[in-house]
């Protein structure tokens, strides 16, 4: 089939749409930096989505937990080793991204008699300030996505990953209308929240490319508050320890969804 | 455990090997000596080597503290080595031995918790963290047979899951774990520190485990100076240089390192 360049293009974007069918109902996921640190927030059904990767990256991953898994040990092992071999200092999420994981994936992917990875995933990294916070979204092909701030690109402090394009788009719109980098933690898991409704309702009603009505957000909010359960998780900018990584404690995130 | 990078592509590096192991891999670079199988004192090396740790349990959580005298033979070689070392937000690992055998199961110890918790989503048990470092001085003994690289260690720890509390071990140079109600020392200087720490359990004006803070940190101090009085390997507290040991407090809110201030101030009233 590879000797013949017509038909592994079609392998290719016939594989590409199973996948992407199969990322589909993913749950969103938003992370925004605000004045503290970098907030992960999304509602889960029953599995962990948000993963400590190192002292200072985080990630959240949707698609097949099998997939996600293998992905998320390749991540830490890489981090942990350079970690050991050099310094904490050293463990770049730029180099893990693009020079380890990309790759992989991409190969993974063009390999057509091999099984591709069925996952995309959002990492972050903290930085001293929210200007130096970083975000990557990497793709079940290896592409990736900036947070940008490259080349006189707008910058964005958010990273968002969803199950379809259209419902990340309306997400990064509404994140970039309603995000202030300056934020509390209280309003910055407010936004998250809201960003994920946002990315949720999009997935509901494919599409959609109008971001909803402040009415319609509470609505989708009321049915679905209930049933689906928050997971949140903190990068802490001014911890004075190596690890900044911190999950929200169940009674934490309750107070933060009541107000 | 098989790493996906490594099934994908052979020749992937990941760009973790650090640079000497990426010229080995190309023959660019002679391959790591061996030990041979002979003693170092034989070759005459002098190996340098850490004294005096001690470690115990008071009203506070557990006291751990060392002296800063690095030695190779008569030799002082280091006047402020630091021989406490934090290996998680709730473990300390002092050392009695050779600093680059023991600050190297540090690293390795630091990492393999966090690496624990990180893939597994879950904090390793005290008990894991305990065999762990029995582990790293098992696998160090064929080293130590040979005259190079002893390391006697102590482990301090605070359990916050369930009723655990502080939990001190000391261990032998082939890994052997012996737990402890009150207190442990290793190192040259022990024999004086222990003498003390029995003393003060039994016939001071507290058990160990009653004294708060700052009595805590006056005993540590007397047992070091006492060490020091008589074992030239042990460093005491420099009152020229004023150097002082170093002293961490494990509880349930983590590890505490006392500023030198603090330390300096306890010194003046209750030691010098």
């Amino acid at each position: 089939m590879t000797e013949e360049p017509y038909r592994w293009v079609e392998a290719i974007a016939n594989r590409r749409e199973y996948i992407e069918t199969q990322l589909a109902s993913g749950s969103p996921i938003a992370a925004v930096s605000f004045r503290d640190g970098i907030l992960f927030v999304t509602r889960g059904r029953a599995r962990q989505k948000l993963f400590e990767i190192y002292d200072r990256i985080a990630m959240g991953g949707i698609g097949h937990p099998g997939d996600i898994e293998r992905l998320r040990m390749a991540a830490i092992e890489l981090a942990s080793t350079e970690g050991f071999t050099r310094s904490a200092a050293d463990v770049s999420l730029r180099r893990l991204a693009f020079y380890s994981l990309s790759p992989v994936l991409k190969a993974a992917f063009e390999q057509v008699y091999g099984a591709p990875y069925l996952a995309r995933m959002l990492f972050a990294e903290i930085g001293d300030t929210p200007a130096n916070d970083l975000f990557l979204r990497i793709e079940f092909d290896g592409a990736i996505a900036t947070n940008g701030g490259l080349l006189g690109d707008a910058r964005r402090e958010f990273g968002v990953v969803s199950g379809t394009a259209a419902s990340t788009e309306l997400m990064e719109t509404f994140l970039a209308r309603e995000h202030n980098p300056a934020a509390t933690l209280q309003q910055a898991f407010t936004t998250a929240s809201n960003a994920w409704i946002v990315g949720s309702m999009a997935l509901s009603e494919s599409g959609t490319r109008e971001l909803p009505d402040a009415e319609a957000m509470a609505a989708y909010r009321g049915e679905h508050a209930a049933s689906n359960q928050v997971e949140a998780a903190l990068l802490e900018r001014g911890s004075q320890t190596a690890i900044r990584y911190r999950t929200l404690a169940e009674h934490e995130t309750r107070s933060l969804s009541a107000s | 455990m098989e790493l996906p990078i490594a099934a994908l592509d052979s020749a992937f590096s990941g760009g973790v090997d650090d640079f000497p192991a990426l010229l080995r891999k190309r023959g660019l670079l002679a391959p790591v000596a061996s030990v041979p199988n002979a003693s170092a004192n034989a070759a005459g090396v002098q190996q340098t080597q850490a004294t005096t740790i001690l470690a115990f349990k008071f009203a506070g959580g557990v006291l751990v503290a060392g002296d800063r005298r690095a030695t190779a033979g008569n030799t002082v070689v280091y006047d402020r080595a630091d021989k406490v070392l934090e290996i998680d937000r709730h473990s300390i690992m002092a050392i009695a031995g050779v600093p680059a055998t023991a600050w190297e199961m540090a690293r390795v110890l630091e990492h393999s918790f966090q690496f624990f918790r990180r893939t597994q989503l879950q904090e390793m048990s005290v008990d894991g963290k305990v065999r762990a470092l029995s582990k790293l001085l098992r696998d160090n003994f064929g080293f130590v047979m040979q005259g190079v690289g002893i390391v006697v260690p102590i482990f301090a720890t605070f359990d916050t899951s369930g009723e655990g509390g502080a939990r001190l071990y000391f261990y032998d140079a082939m890994g052997a774990q012996f737990e402890v109600t009150d207190y442990a020392a290793t190192g040259s200087g022990s024999p004086a520190v222990r003498g003390i720490l029995y003393y003060e359990n039994h016939w001071g004006k507290k058990p160990l485990a009653d004294l708060k803070e700052d009595d805590a940190v006056t005993v540590a101090l007397r047992a070091l100076d006492t060490a020091a009085e008589a074992d030239t390997a042990t460093g005491g507290v420099d009152r020229n240089a004023k150097i002082f040991p170093v002293i961490k407090i494990v509880s349930r809110d983590g590890i505490n390192t006392l500023p030198d201030k603090q330390i300096a101030a306890l010194f003046k009233r209750g030691v010098a």
